[in-house]
């Protein structure tokens, strides 16, 4: 991670400020000895203050809305101009809106607008409802920005309006209404997407929608009608809207989000699970020797890179690991937040990522979002039915997956498919077979550069094999 | 000066001027609820406890 460093006013370590917490002029958040703190500065100490003092605060917290946090001594502070320092509770890995699902993303939104209504009922609103703000923890989202609320003034209009727009709403009418796979748009933008961009990609029907139509089309065009223009912008900034009439604005932003719907059917994978080519037995064999090489390997945090559906993430899950389930498909990750959520289970949390194109950095320096990389920290990683896809499908050679696997954890469970298997076959059906160093032997004496081979086992009726590798 | 002259995010022009317009329209059904609320209390007598039918949060 690239960062900033600053003189530390009495603490003798050294504070490295967060490259992504630059924006806010009324604080930032740094670490020390590896510990994380958020500053809060002259700008804000009155607004923090009263916002703790209202009970506000309590209550987002106590249900587990916003984070919480503890109140530490001023000596740790990262600047001298330090007007208070807190230490909010860590959140164990760090993801980013274009790696949520779309229930993921629309959640983040709900849980954006239900604290904007409880803020604006205690007389407070959010200054800034950036997707960035929102982390999940225990599988479900909670606001980590704790400086993000101000005393509503009368007749204030919501100044994180249109950054909610970017960041939530259009993105989500994109996914829902026209393709799955514009999430990927706000890997491009980390400002969110632009409303006259969304518009644009929109379908005409969209416009039927009192909703989108409102929040959405008739905004971008508001945008463009006083972009640039001075004049109009004073009389926008002299704007009013009493607080009834903002709780109707935010109720029907929610309900603009809430009706949005995706079904996951059709893509790639989503039935990949339901659609395997090993028999009952050869499951259960796979699932017993999963369970038994993950608890092998030490260590909390574990990634199931290909979960698709996460059988074998919950495996890990109950042999008492804080699993990542990650999947190129959005419809398979979809499929595996909702049944995550509606068994209130905490322990598995499904991203989308394509292993081959891993997020990169963003924003500025590009160190802003960190790469998925810069974040990795997981114990031991799950390969299960991958190798051949990257092998085979992306023409990844055993080499630089094993570069790979190095790079992220020091024990990895890897599947590895055998030619024969069915599975290759079909992924060989269309093209020449140019693998002829696909074989086991291949595959092992390439991790062998890096790794320990502590176990292999055969998964029983598929010609499958299981290893368990331990880093050197 | 109003909080949205020094919020550090840009709130933008058109999007403050949208969102009063739209406000504006998205409040009249809930006033004719509270409307018909209070009517609806009144031809139903004193029966009804105070406050039912108020304060609908959800305009889905």
């Amino acid at each position: 991670m690239t960062t900033a460093t600053t003189a530390a006013p009495t603490a003798g370590s050294t504070a490295e400020r967060d490259p992504g917490s630059f924006r806010d002029p009324g604080g930032f958040v740094y670490r020390r000895d590896g510990v994380l703190y958020r500053q809060i500065g002259p700008a804000s100490i009155a607004d923090w203050e009263a916002f703790l003092a209202s009970g506000l605060a309590d209550r987002l917290i106590g249900s587990g809305r916003l984070v919480g946090h503890e109140a530490v001594d001023l000596s740790l502070a990262a600047t001298a101009d330090a007007r208070g320092v807190i230490r909010p509770e860590p959140i164990d890995f760090i993801s980013y809106p274009y790696e949520w699902t779309f229930s993921e993303l629309q959640d983040a939104a709900l849980l954006t607008l239900d604290v904007e209504l409880e803020a604006l009922a205690a007389g407070w609103t959010l200054k800034d409802a950036s997707a960035y703000n929102v982390q999940f923890r225990h599988g479900r989202p909670i606001i980590i920005d704790s400086l993000s609320f101000e005393p509503l003034e009368d007749g204030a209009p919501w100044v994180a309006y249109r950054q909610f727009c970017e960041h939530f709403l259009a993105p989500l009418a994109l996914m829902a209404r026209r393709d799955i796979r514009l999430s990927r748009l706000l890997r491009a933008d980390p400002d969110g997407v632009p409303l006259d961009l969304a518009a644009t990609l929109l379908p005409a029907r969209t416009r039927l929608s009192f909703g989108l139509l409102s929040h959405l089309h008739l905004h971008a065009r508001a945008q463009r009608r006083y972009a640039g223009n001075e004049d109009e912008g004073r009389a926008a900034r002299r704007a009013r809207i009493d607080r009834s009439r903002l709780v109707a604005l935010i109720s029907s932003l929610r309900g603009t989000v809430r009706g949005l719907r995706w079904t996951p059917a059709g893509t790639e994978w989503s039935d990949y699970a339901d659609n395997t080519s090993y028999t009952d037995r050869a499951t259960t064999s796979k699932e017993r020797l999963v369970a038994d090489f993950v608890a092998r390997a030490p260590g909390t945090r574990a990634w199931d890179l290909g979960a698709n559906t996460g059988r074998y993430s919950r495996i890990a899950a109950d042999a008492g690991r804080e699993v990542l389930a990650f999947d190129i498909d959005p419809a398979a990750a979809e499929r595996n937040y909702r049944q995550i959520r509606g068994e209130g289970r905490t322990d598995v949390f499904p991203l989308v990522l394509d292993v081959a194109n891993p997020s990169p950095g963003i924003g500025w320096l590009g160190t802003e979002r960190r790469s998925l990389l810069d974040r990795a920290n997981p114990d031991v990683v799950l390969a299960l039915a991958l190798v051949h896809h990257l092998a085979i499908s992306r023409n990844v050679p055993f080499a630089l997956l094993t570069d790979l696997f190095a790079r992220l954890a020091p024990w990895i469970v890897v599947e590895f498919v055998p030619k024969e298997d069915p599975m290759v076959r079909r992924l060989l059906a269309s093209r020449r077979d140019v693998f002829d160093d696909y074989s086991l032997d291949a595959f092992r004496a390439a991790v062998g550069e890096r790794f320990e081979v502590e176990a292999e086992e055969p998964i029983e009726e598929s010609g499958r094999v299981l290893l368990l590798l331990r880093r050197r | 000066m109003l909080h949205v002259t020094l919020a550090y995010i840009d709130p933008g022009s058109g999007s403050l001027i949208i969102q009063v317009v739209v406000a504006a329209i998205v409040a009249i059904p809930i006033f004719f609820r509270h409307q018909i609320a209070r009517v609806a209390r009144v031809v139903r007598g004193r029966r009804s406890a105070p406050g039912e039918g108020s304060g609908p949060q959800h305009l889905d």
